[in-house]
């Protein structure tokens, strides 16, 4: 953690100058939180740091559309923001309940929602819960603009579809009142630990008729992934025992889980099929 | 391009500037430049608390806070929520209680006990377990320090506290 | 003699003397000392578990800009010529010596002004070396022919340790042995024989005030401010590795931010005070958090433990065979492995017993003291035993206990009578605050339910010497001079109180001298529950030396017995003005028996008896394996409680610490290195952890050899708190775990396949 610079753009375009295509050394800071401990690590040693946190605009703060349609979460918005946000609690609650179990209070002050998504470790608690809740993402370049699904940013452990010089600079979440969602943190050791597992699931619900769902697992594999196969399982029939066993162990035949030091693969392949049922059910209870 | 920069900020009421170098952290900023001792730096991940500062009101972890950042910020440490004469609600709770054995981890949890406070006045087991999940105190005071934000509380509620919003916003 | 009357200062729940300073972030730790030229070193580590060094590349460290020096073992060689050092073997060096024996042991220390710039540097280092193949199990180590060490050096330093030799061509570093009765014999007439295997994980202290050191030499003298547990050991060992008088090396100790016996012996101290001799500056080393993983762990140990019991559930016979993992050096372990070992058969009157403790070393971070010296460990293998026994032969398990425990004036294992030791009343206790023999429901659906209860006993290092001064000043105000070494367990307002009782003053208007060898007399350590007791004593004895010759004084100036003038006043005529001392010492050894060397016999082979008894009730959600602690109920024999919310505290926090080792903490290595070495991957205990129900409480008893009636307390509710929890769980779901931790994934295992659908082992990687 020596030898590097650290740059407050104020505009976005001074920020784009300062992110020189393609060079690993130089990199956007949110709330700095991942960055700072992976430079303590010395797993990555920064050639310059360009904060985001003066260039505004679109990037900070919370908005719905005027058409109700859509919330749109600046990038640069702390989870704290988020947490105590009454929009996000009246439309998203799932996101507000997720914040309680995430990392602490002092991160949840700092750490952005763009940074999480763009640090892209697949222990993270939010992305899977976007993902569920059909998120998108709206990159910003020096040359223009993209917008994404959530679950196309990333491309793999700690890696994104990020180009060099693009910048998350809103998350966009659909409001859905039909829809409800929850997500499990599920940990094996300590209740204040990284997840084993990350569960979320979103459904359309009539009665315990599945409309229509999304079922997202993170942490246990090596970036948050859709599982369309329990997915195809439940949507459309009623959660009864058989139908969520067949989406459990279609949930399991899907993804390709590894041992590490929160579980064998046995284990979270076990628990993965405890949890999803119980997640579904307890929609259901919503 | 790498060069030390003068930032101003306000720590513990009274404006200060400091030379600072990028890679600095608010903690090394503190303790070794300002000589501030309640704020240690112990797990340097996050994750324990002994860290704790106020930047601009909120609770952060000066482990993971670059100094720089700080520039024109208000900053308070466990050396600024008292006025020397008497002691916060919360430190003197943990006193009366013992909340607290090797006293490292001690400041940490005083600051985050008055900030669960003003978010939570009158707060449950689970709203203080909660709120100081991110702190750690390797003594386990844990039992004396749910009584000791509790008693806190009773004694904020009952008006002998000073004014603590204040000087959060301030 | 002067009357001075007692105020009531025994019993007395005294608030911490530095309370007002620890909440204000003002008490002094020696994580904050910096001294003017300090230089700051960072230590490059071995990435190999058992390794030859070829040669190591400091270039690039040096060429960093503000590196003042790149030290390696060639350099400690020119100031320290041999520079190996421990508590019970000289095998430890400075640096890596040729060898490195562990994956984190120091090889080389970059030193700069900037810590950053130090730590930058070190990541520059690089070594080659030629493998070795590793052993990293005690089981592995104890019969291979893989050697850690290739010479040993005993270090005859401490008297309970002068025997030892080591095994030469092997790992075994002690070799501890305890007979008693046939124990054979003992198997052969029994009705019933037991034996099962149980096993304790790695683990780690991590005080949060992370290991410290700075060394200062100058005029010839070396100064150490550290962080450690025991300062007078620590100016003994820097003495001898100088080759110095005593005088010339002085040791200051402020407070600690926990220690929990990781912080004693030689730590970082004779890596500073090499490098501040090599310098000829203050040189201070921080580890940080992730580091502390590589300076001293826990034992892991693997325990075979065989009882012969009769039908009327009497235990005749008991033998034990425990093979400690000390890792690469035997640090304290060889004290761990005959304290423990000599009470590894349990708080129970047996007549036969063979014991049998080993201390092996291995390619792991070095094991020594942790909160109960290996009695923990020992207790989770014969008390999940002891509930093995009962469930086997349908006994009630607190009668089946009750029948074997030690009663008043029996001979322990060791030959020693048991005195003041109250095991029954801490039982039942745990057991009435557990409702013990109400009904209780265990559940039958995916929620089971269970209880369990164990009972611990520990030996108390020994012989051990305390020596106190207590001065009283001109005014007649109070300093109390004592190497003790306030970690947070409370020992300043403890001690205060004892010289207060004795004088006739507030416990709040003594001053605590904080440890500093050239104004505090020797104490051997504070460790092992022992300072009250011994600390305890000497101070009473310096109190009550200070209060004879304040009755000489009143002699000499010719008073009236009983004249009541207070001390200031005394001294006044005595000198004409406010001046002068009344100086009082005191001075502590317990009787110590030394024991034979092939028996472990002997009549006295501790000077009071660790007593503690726990109890847990359980939930369990039988398709996860998770575990909820719903009570937790500690009860210790603290004899008098001298400061009774400070005994508290020591049962109920060593308890969440011990709850910590139960559950969730365990060094984890593959291929010999540490994979989660960081308060991120290692999960102590929060606040989120906590039992719903926590009961911390002692017995009313009295130590009657001990310091108005006290005994030590800080780790009498780590000993079977273990198996209290194993038991529980065990009772809910009718399997007996050996391993920890005790984590979900082993319950649930352990439920699979007692319904006969093992889930399948681990073969992803």
């Amino acid at each position: 953690m020596l030898g590097f610079e650290l740059s407050e753009p104020a505009t976005l375009d001074e920020a784009f100058d300062l992110l020189a295509d393609g060079d690993p050394g130089v990199r956007p800071m949110g709330g700095g939180t991942a960055l700072m401990l992976m430079m303590k690590a010395q797993i990555f040693k920064p050639e310059r740091l360009v904060s985001l946190r003066n260039v505004g605009g679109c990037f900070d703060g919370l908005r719905i559309d005027a058409d109700r349609s859509h919330i749109r979460i600046g990038g640069m918005t702390t989870f704290a923001e988020i947490e105590c946000s009454p929009m996000v609690l009246q439309h998203l609650p799932a996101v507000v309940r997720t914040m309680k179990t995430l990392a602490n209070i002092r991160v949840r002050h700092v750490a952005s929602v763009g940074g999480n998504l763009a640090h892209a470790d697949p222990h993270l608690d939010l992305p899977p819960v976007w993902m569920t809740h059909a998120a998108s993402i709206r990159i910003v370049s020096k040359t223009g603009e993209r917008v994404i699904p959530v679950e196309d940013l990333f491309a793999g452990y700690y890696e994104t579809t990020l180009e060099g010089g693009e910048l998350i600079a809103e998350v966009i979440v659909p409001v859905r009142p039909e829809w409800t969602s929850t997500y499990v943190k599920v940990t094996t050791r300590s209740a204040h630990d990284w997840p084993a597992l990350g569960i979320a699931v979103s459904a359309n619900l009539q009665g315990r008729r599945v409309n229509d769902l999304r079922l997202v697992l993170s942490a246990a594999l090596d970036r948050p992934t859709r599982l369309v196969a329990a997915e195809n399982e439940l949507r459309g029939s009623d959660l009864d025992e058989a139908a969520l066993k067949r989406a459990g162990e279609a949930a399991v035949a899907e993804v390709d889980i590894h041992s590490d030091s929160r579980g064998s693969a046995a284990y979270k392949q076990h628990l993965l099929r405890v949890h999803l049922s119980r997640a579904m059910h307890s929609l259901v209870g919503v | 391009m790498t060069d030390a920069r003068t930032i101003r900020f306000t720590l513990n009421g009274a404006p200060v500037s400091v030379s600072v170098m990028p890679h600095e952290t608010l903690i090394e900023m503190l303790s070794l430049r300002l000589e501030l001792k309640g704020a240690r730096e112990s797990c340097g991940q996050g994750l324990c608390g002994c860290c704790t500062v106020y930047v601009n009101g909120k609770s952060v972890s000066s482990c993971l806070y670059l100094a720089q950042l700080v520039d024109g910020a208000n900053v308070v440490t466990i050396e600024g929520i008292n006025d020397g004469a008497r002691l916060d609600p919360v430190q003197e709770a943990f006193i009366e209680v013992g909340a607290f054995q090797c006293g490292f981890c001690t400041p940490g949890f005083i600051m985050m006990a008055r900030e669960l406070l003003d978010v939570h006045p009158n707060p449950t087991d689970d709203e203080i377990r909660h709120y100081l999940i991110g702190n750690l105190c390797r003594c386990s005071a844990y039992p004396e320090i749910v009584e000791a934000v509790k008693l806190a509380a009773r004694r904020r509620a009952a008006g002998t506290a000073p004014a603590l919003a204040q000087e959060l916003s301030a | 003699m002067v009357a001075l009357m007692p105020v009531g200062n025994i019993g007395r729940s005294v608030p911490r003397l530095e309370g007002r300073d620890k909440v204000m972030g003002q008490a002094e730790y020696t994580h904050h000392l910096r001294l003017p030229g300090m230089l700051y070193g960072k230590i490059f580590r071995s990435t190999l578990p058992h390794a030859l060094i070829k040669s190591v590349d400091t270039s690039a460290a040096k060429a960093v800009e503000g590196v003042f020096r790149v030290v390696t073992i060639d350099d400690i060689r020119t100031v320290i010529p041999h520079p190996y050092y421990g508590p019970a073997f000289h095998d430890q060096p400075v640096l890596a010596d040729g060898k490195v024996r562990f994956a984190g042991e120091p090889v080389a220390v970059v030193l700069a002004s900037d810590p950053r710039v130090a730590e930058y540097a070190a990541s520059l280092i690089t070594a080659e070396y030629e493998e070795l193949p590793a052993v990293l199990d005690e089981v592995e180590a104890a019969a291979s022919d893989i050697c850690v060490h290739d010479e040993l050096k005993p270090a005859a330093t401490f008297p309970d340790l002068q025997h030892l030799k080591g095994r030469r061509g092997t790992n075994v570093a002690l070799d501890y042995r305890l007979v008693r009765g046939d124990v054979e014999a003992g198997f052969a007439a029994a009705d019933h024989v037991f034996e099962h295997t149980f096993r304790c994980q790695q683990a780690m202290h991590t005080p949060m005030e992370p290991f410290v050191s700075i060394a200062d030499v100058r005029d010839g003298r070396m100064t150490l401010h550290t962080a450690s547990q025991g300062p007078s050991f620590v100016r003994i060992e820097m003495a001898r590795l100088l080759g110095w008088p005593e005088n010339r090396v002085r040791v200051k100790v402020p407070h600690l931010g926990g220690g929990f016996g990781g912080k004693l012996y030689i730590k970082l101290e004779a890596l500073v005070t090499s490098l501040s001799l090599l310098v000829q500056r203050p040189v201070k080393i921080s580890l940080t958090m992730e580091e502390q993983f590589f300076m001293v762990t826990k034992h892991a140990c693997t325990f075979t433990i065989k009882s012969g019991v009769n039908n009327d559930g009497k235990v005749v016979a008991r033998k034990c065979r425990i093979l400690w993992n000390g890792g690469a050096y035997a640090d304290i372990g060889p004290r761990v492995t005959q304290k423990a070992g000599f009470t590894s058969a349990g708080p129970y009157d047996i007549d036969n017993v063979e014991i049998e403790s080993l201390a092996v070393y291995t390619n792991r971070p070095p094991a020594g003291a942790l909160r109960g010296f290996g009695a923990p460990q020992a207790a989770w293998a014969y008390e999940c035993h002891t509930d093995l026994i009962a469930e086997a032969l349908n006994f009630d398990k607190i009668e089946f206990r009750r029948q074997n425990l030690l009663k008043e004036g029996r001979p322990q294992a060791s030959g020693t009578p048991v005195h003041d030791a109250a095991f029954e009343k801490v039982m039942d206790q745990v057991a009435d605050r557990l409702d013990w023999h109400k009904p209780f429901n265990r559940g039958n659906g995916r929620i089971l339910r269970g209880r369990g209860l164990a009972v611990g006993i520990k030996g108390i290092t020994s012989p051990t010497t305390s020596v106190a001064i207590v001065n009283l000043y001109g005014d007649g105000s109070c300093g109390l001079y004592i190497g003790t070494v306030d970690m947070g367990q409370g020992s300043d307002t403890v001690m205060a109180q004892i010289v207060a009782e004795v004088l006739g003053l507030d416990a709040e208007a003594v001053h605590v001298i904080h440890p500093d060898t050239d104004v505090t007399p020797y104490d051997m350590g504070t460790l092992g529950s022992r300072s009250t007791f011994h600390m305890g004593t000497a101070v009473r004895l310096a109190a009550e030396d200070v209060l004879r010759k304040i009755d000489d004084l009143a002699k000499e100036l010719g008073l009236p017995p009983n004249s009541n003038l207070p001390v200031s006043e005394m001294l006044r005529k005595k000198y004409g003005m406010q001046a002068g001392n009344i100086i009082g010492t005191g001075s502590f050894i317990p009787d110590y028996k030394k024991p034979d060397p092939e028996t472990g016999q002997t009549p006295k082979a501790t000077p009071f008896w660790g007593v503690g008894a726990n109890g847990a009730e359980v939930e369990i959600d039988t398709e996860t394996g998770e575990v909820k602690i719903v009570k937790l109920v500690n009860v210790v024999d603290a004899g008098v409680a001298i400061n009774p919310r400070a005994v508290r505290q020591q049962v109920s926090g060593a308890a969440i610490m011990q709850m910590g080792f139960t559950m969730t903490e365990n060094m984890v290595f593959r291929d010999g290195q540490l994979t989660n070495g960081s308060l991120a991957d290692y999960k102590i205990p929060s606040l989120l952890d906590m039992p719903e129900q926590f009961v911390n409480e002692y017995v009313e008893s009295r130590q009657q050899s001990g310091p108005f009636g006290a005994k030590g307390t800080g780790e009498s509710s780590t000993i079977a708190l273990s198996p209290a929890i194993g038991n529980a769980i065990a009772d809910a779901i009718g399997v007996h775990l050996t391993d920890l931790p005790l984590t979900q994934e082993s319950i649930f295992r352990a439920i699979q396949k007692k319904n006969g659908t093992p889930l399948p082992e681990d073969d992803n990687d």
